[in-house]
Order: C-alpha cells, then structure tokens, then sequence
C-alpha cells in the first residue's frame, strides 16, 4: 500500500477537552486499534496453532478440558472447567458463587498434577487460590434460552434458525476475567516483556477468544449426547455469527480513572491514527473501495445491533440515521484527493452525531494498517516514571496545568447537590466497586479518590494562597490531602487523554458511558445496558475459530455479513 | 504466603487508607510495602506495625515540621511515609550532594522505596543510614550493609539519607512475587476493612445496577 502522506502535516490530534466527554468516551466504537484485533492480527501473522488434548465432559455437562494456543515462542493453555448449575444460582453479579464454567489462562501446558489443582481452587474463583502459572481467572454464564434451544434443534437433526441466533448472538457470556496477579495469578510484570503480551488485555483476549471455541464444543458435544445419531453438526456460518457475551458492571468503570497513564495511551494512540488518516494527502480508488464496503456492512452490524434500554435505543436510533446520511454523503462525496478522510471527518463533525462521528473516525483507519497498526504497541503503560510526584514544580506552573487540563471543572459549584450527588465507594460484601446517593446513604466516609474534576477543584483553590515560585514539596507537606490529585495533574501535563474530562459524581452521570469506553477498546460491539450501569456485549462475533484462522479473514471479522480480500 | 505484588500493593493501598493518611500517602506506601518484598523485605510487616502504632495520631503530628535542618516530628516519632513521600518530593537536594537527616523514625525500612525512587530520579546510587545499618540502591536493585536486627527496628533515633559516590558491589534485583506473615496480611486487612461500606439491602441491589434475572 503507498500512503502519500502530506509533508506539512499539521492536522494535530483532536484537542482533549473534545475527545474526553464522558458523552463522545461513551459512544467510542471499535477499530483497528482494539485488543481483540490486535490478538487475532498477530494469532494470523505468526501462524499460531491450537489444539485441544483434552476434553472429558459427560452427559451432565461436567467435566474439564484444555485448549491450547501455540505462539512461535510458547504454549499458552486454557483449562475450562465445566459445571452442572442449577438456575437459581445462576447470576452475573461479582457476588455470584458458582456459574455454568470457570477458567483459567495457564502458562505453558498443565500437567496432571497442575490440573488436579486447578480443579480445587478454580470453579470456587474469588473463594479459591492460584499461582505464578496462572495468567488470567473467569467465568461464564449460559444465555439459558438459546442453549437450550440450540442443542434442542441439533439434537434432533435441525440447524437452528440463525435469526433466533441472532437475537442474542452469543451461547455464554463470561462475567469477570481477571489477570494481572489478582487471586494470586502472574502480575502483568511477569509477561510484560513477551512480544505477544505487548498491547493491554492480550491474554484476557486469548482466554476469551479459547472460550469461544470451547463454548461452541460444549453445546455441540451435549447435543450429540441427546441427540445420538440424529444429531447433527452446527452449521459452520451460524457458529462464526456468535461470539462470546460479557456482562460487565460498574467494577470496570473506575479503572479507567484509577490508571490515567493507561487510558491515555489508549485514547493517545487512536487519536494519532485517526490524526495520521486525516492528514493524507490522497486515498486511492482501493483504500476508498474497501472503506465504502466496510461502511456498508458497519451500517448493517448498526442495524442487527439491539437493546431495550431506552437510553441506548435513543442512540441507535441516531446512529442508523446517521449512517444512513454518512452512506449518501459517501457515494456523492470526491473521496481520493485534497485530503480527502480530512474533509470526510470534517463534513461528520457538522452533520453528525458523536456516535457517528467516532464509527466514522475507527471506519477511516481500516484502509490503512500499515500506517496505524504499529501504534498496538503504544498502548500498554510503560512509562514506569509517571507515579513521581515532581516536588520542584512550582505552583504557577501546577496551577497552569490545572487550569488548562481542569478548566471545565473550576466553575462548578461543587456544593451544589445536583454535582456531587453521587460517591463511588466499595463494598465490604465481596469488595464490589459501587455507585450511591451521597445524600440519601451513609457513604461519604468511604468515598473513592474518582471524582478528578472536583478535587483539582478544591486544589486549586487550596494553592491560592501560596506564592507562585513555592515548590509543590512544601505545599504537599502542609496539605497531604492533595497528594493524590497533584500526581494526576502532573500525569495529564504529559499525558493529555489521561483525565476524563467531566463529572464522575453528578446526578446525569451514566457510569455506561465510562464502560463503553473501555469495553471499546477491547473490541466489543453491540454494547446493550441493562440499566445505567451495567452493560452486556458480544466478543469475537464473526471472528475466525482457531482452525480457520489461516483461511479466512483475521481483520475485518467485526464488520459481518460478506467478506472483503484480507489486508 | 506468597502473594502477587499487585495482590499486596492494592491490599497495602487500602490498609493505609483505612489507618487514616491521604489517598495520595496511601498509594506511595502501597508502592513502597510493594518495592520492599519484591526484595524479600518485611514490607507488610512494617506496613502492619506502623498503621497499628499511629492507629487514631493525627497525621501532621508524625509529619516533617519543615523540610530545612534536620526533620523531625511535631508530635513523637516521624512517619516513614510522609518523610519518605518528601525526600522523594526533595531528590534535587541529594543530587547536589546535600544529606538530608532526621530524628526519631518510626519503621525506617520503609523511608528505603522513597530513596530508591529518589535514586531512580537522580540516575545515581542513594545511601539510607540508621543504627549503623546502611542500605543502598539504584532505584531497582539492593544492597545492605551488615543485615541485623536494625533493618526491623520499630524506630531509629537518627536516620540520613545520602547520594552515595563509592563503590557498593552488587546489588540484589527484585523478585516478582512477595511474601507477607499471616498476622501482618489480617492486621493489613483490619485497616482495609476500614474503607469499605457496610453493605446495606439498597446497596446491594441499587449499588451495582444489575438486571433483576440473568436466567434468559
């Protein structure tokens, strides 16, 4: 591919104060930046292998099995274990105690010993222990109806009908997956240095990529055993259809504002893209051809895309009409000079929604891996540098930064009940990250530090009364309490997109939005609330199984229906 | 019991929150109890007997006064945290040779991470000196001089923090997983316990936000 990019490139990135709306976060879509891409880009490339030694599950459905990913380099197995769970039991809730699979991301390949061990401590998840050798901990849930309808259907000899499929496009949705040392699992530090483990999330990925096929193996393998020799093998089309559902709470929203230097690596390294993609010169008639098809089919996947949340059909409302006024701008529109994704951009900002606006901002990437897929490795946090407090800044220059990185939040009144109506906490039942009314409940006491705007707020008003050449060293010592929050902006002074950039405790928040973002990120689509702070999604729908991950497109696979030449 | 250092750096964060320092002094001890038992040091321990003895003092009584002269308390011993927190605030100062001394520290192992990161900052080796005992480090690795009771000492009546110029050999490197007493991780989980709300039934079903069934 010959990219013509501009010499005078001066289209910067898009300013922050824009891009970090809690409003534009939560309407982020996928792209080729996103963590699932970047795995099965690389699972491609490398000509990774799979197999599965072990799978002994009975009539039940309980039993264990193993499948294993083989990198050029190593093994990585996923053992699942899975369980006969009666329904009253069955809840995606963190405080759930059992679920219809557990998982662990072994590293290597388990010996019967390591199996044995695993099978003590996994299915009991938060209550169990794991070791060094461990990488990653989840979970799943069976979506109950569809199970049982499609092993019904295969069992006596019939393909399901792959619009009832459809209607809920995954088979299990997992409700955690922890990594990164919790329970006791290798701390990211262990495999940071792995090529593979580079950008966020990959082995959480890999575990749920694995689950993927193990899920399609278990229905499958129940269905034989109902169905005997009446049975009959799911249709190859409807299995690539499904995916893996999540189910994620508000547990995940803090953890955009508790790793600021993450999140903004993250949101660093597509604004870039976007930026380099804009400032090209000239598009030809190929790069354009492939984006007016994934547009097309970006319209379709907006079109199957469902929710009964009425916050969530409101958007998706706009959205198809936007992409329906995208669509007819698209066909008439001159698309190969004059910095042609520039001007498309652009016409979106003025005639667009901010859903629209982003899905156009990840469309325009898709011609161009070979300009933006090297920022993968960006996006992981290895600015180790970044926690020190610079006690030598000076106070004019920490206020500059507070009143450039925080100026949206210096006019709040912050007393005012409608912008502090909330406060995040944590509950001493099973550690569960919570959102409560901070005047109706007894939870100010316990608050979380996740109310950035607020606290540069109340500092910067606290260091008005110091000198302008006083060093933040002595300042802190007088006022511990502002500790935490200088650390943030001293971040967000290198690091632009690491602050969300609106309030986190007012009465309108929708905590969806942070979890869009982040769930964004990982690749998901078809992002479905079930109130204001709970969202399900499909993962890895559409995409390869292991075994044709050679012989059928590894990139394009989140825009469905028809096939485009891989890149 | 070994632990992964990210299980005891957010169990640390929370223990020192619920022993009452800022959230800010809290994620630089979470870092600091993280640091010393990547080092096979008694990080959670000292974390544990520090939070127990200033359980109810006021943090500005263990704090610097001041950051000129030698630092000490207002009121008793100095809290390694705070102190610890400044010098690595003050690393300039070691980088132009000045010492910087204090009277009467509390757990002064942990003043040894906020040197390490000081030393990080610096690009240079730095000395932490107490009760004859002299532990160096180049921000990752370790040395201590003549390891005895000194490094678990609950307070040192002097302690000095220095760039160091001669040669110290070589210096241990951090481990990735850490080991904690099961006294010092129930004491850790006490404090932790501090910040977390009691759950109540509205919690519990308005808190999280989840649908009523997850049976379809």
């Amino acid at each position: 591919m010959d990219v013509a990019l501009n010499p005078a490139s001066d289209i910067p990135q898009r300013d922050p104060a824009t891009v970090m709306r809690l409003a534009r976060l939560g309407s982020f879509h996928q792209s080729r930046l996103s963590f699932m891409r970047i795995l099965t880009r690389r699972m491609k490339r490398e000509g990774w292998t799979f197999s599965r030694p072990v799978f002994e599950i009975d009539a039940k459905g309980v039993g264990h099995a193993v499948y294993c990913a083989h990198t050029p380099d190593r093994t990585y197995s996923l053992v699942a274990f899975a369980h006969d769970l009666p329904a009253e039991k069955r809840s995606d809730r963190v405080i759930a105690e059992a679920w219809d699979s557990t998982f662990t991301m072994f590293d290597g390949v388990p010996t019967a010993a390591d199996i044995e061990r695993l099978r003590a401590n996994i299915p009991l998840q938060e209550a169990g222990r794991v070791t060094e050798s461990e990488l990653s901990v989840s979970r799943a849930n069976r979506s109950v109806r569809l199970w049982d309808y499609m092993v019904s259907c295969l069992a006596e000899g019939q393909q399901p009908d792959p619009a009832e499929v459809a209607k809920v496009g995954y088979l299990m949705r997992t409700t955690a997956v922890y990594g990164s040392g919790k329970l006791g699992a290798a701390d990211r530090e262990v495999i940071a240095a792995r090529p593979e483990c580079a950008a966020p999330f990959q082995i959480e990925m890999l575990s749920v990529f694995l689950t993927r096929t193990y899920v399609r193996d278990l229905m499958q393998h129940m269905a034989n055993l109902k169905g005997g020799e009446r049975a009959v093998t799911l249709a190859p089309e409807t299995a690539r259809s499904m995916g893996i559902g999540n189910s994620t709470g508000l547990g995940m929203a803090p953890f955009i504002v508790n790793h600021p230097m993450l999140f903004n690596n993250w949101i660093s390294a597509r604004e870039e893209a976007i930026a380099r993609v804009r400032n090209l010169a000239a598009a030809s008639a190929t790069d354009v051809t492939l984006f007016k098809g994934l547009l097309v089919r970006s319209a379709h996947s907006a079109a199957q895309w469902r929710s009964e949340h009425p916050i969530q059909i409101e958007k998706l409302q706009e959205l198809r009409q936007d992409m329906a006024a995208l669509s007819a701008h698209v066909e008439q529109a001159e698309l190969q000079s004059d910095r042609p994704w520039n001007r498309l951009y652009q016409w979106a900002a003025s005639n667009l929604g901010v859903d629209a606006q982003e899905c156009l901002a990840s469309l325009m990437l898709e011609p161009y891996g070979d300009l933006v897929d090297d920022l993968a490795d960006t996006m992981a946090h290895t600015q180790t540098n970044t926690f020190r407090i610079n006690g030598a800044m000076s106070v004019s220059r920490l206020i500059g930064i507070l009143d450039d990185a925080y100026g949206w939040a210096l006019d709040v009144d912050w007393d005012a009940k409608e912008h502090c109506a909330r406060a995040w906490y944590v509950s001493a039942e099973k550690l569960e990250p919570r959102l409560g009314e901070r005047f109706e409940e007894p939870i100010a006491p316990y608050e979380q530090p996740l109310a950035p705007g607020r606290d540069a707020a109340a500092l910067r008003a606290a260091l008005a009364d110091w000198a302008p050449d006083d060093a933040i060293a002595a300042f802190l010592l007088a006022h511990p309490e502002h500790r935490h929050t200088v650390r943030r902006a001293q971040v967000v002074a290198r690091a632009p997109y690491a602050e969300i950039r609106d309030n986190t405790i007012g009465s309108d928040l929708l905590p969806i939005d942070m979890l869009r973002c982040k769930l964004s990120f990982f690749g998901a689509t078809h992002f479905d609330p079930r109130s204001d702070r709970w969202v399900r999604i499909c993962m890895f729908g559409n995409a390869p199984y292991p075994e044709d991950l050679q012989s059928r497109d590894a990139d394009f696979w989140p825009y469905p229906n028809g096939t485009v030449a891989a890149s | 019991m070994s632990y992964s250092l990210n299980e005891i750096e957010a169990l640390a964060k929370r223990a020192a929150r619920g022993g009452g320092l800022s959230w800010g002094i809290s994620e630089e001890a979470a870092k600091a109890v993280r640091w010393l038992t990547s080092h096979g040091l008694p990080g959670g321990e000292a974390l544990a007997g520090l939070l127990i003895q200033n359980d109810g003092i006021a943090t500005d009584q263990t704090a610097p006064c001041a950051l000129d002269g030698e630092w000490r308390a207002s009121g008793g011993a100095l809290c390694p945290l705070s102190s610890g927190s400044a010098i690595n605030d003050c690393a300039e100062r070691l980088a132009t040779g000045t010492d910087i001394s204090m009277r009467d520290v509390s757990y002064p192992l942990l003043v040894v991470p906020f040197a390490a990161w000081a030393a990080l900052h610096i690009t240079a080796h730095v000395g932490v000196s107490w009760g004859g005992l002299r532990v160096v480090t180049d921000g990752n690795g370790l040395s201590i001089s003549d390891p005895d009771d000194a490094l678990l000492v609950t307070k040192a009546p002097q302690l000095s923090c220095a760039q160091v110029t001669t040669a110290t050999g070589a210096l241990s490197q951090p481990l990735s997983r850490g080991e904690v007493s099961p006294g010092a991780w129930a004491t850790l989980n006490d404090f932790a316990q501090r910040t977390y709300a009691p759950a109540t039934e509205a919690s519990r079903r308005l808190g999280a936000g989840a649908g009523a069934s997850d049976n379809d």
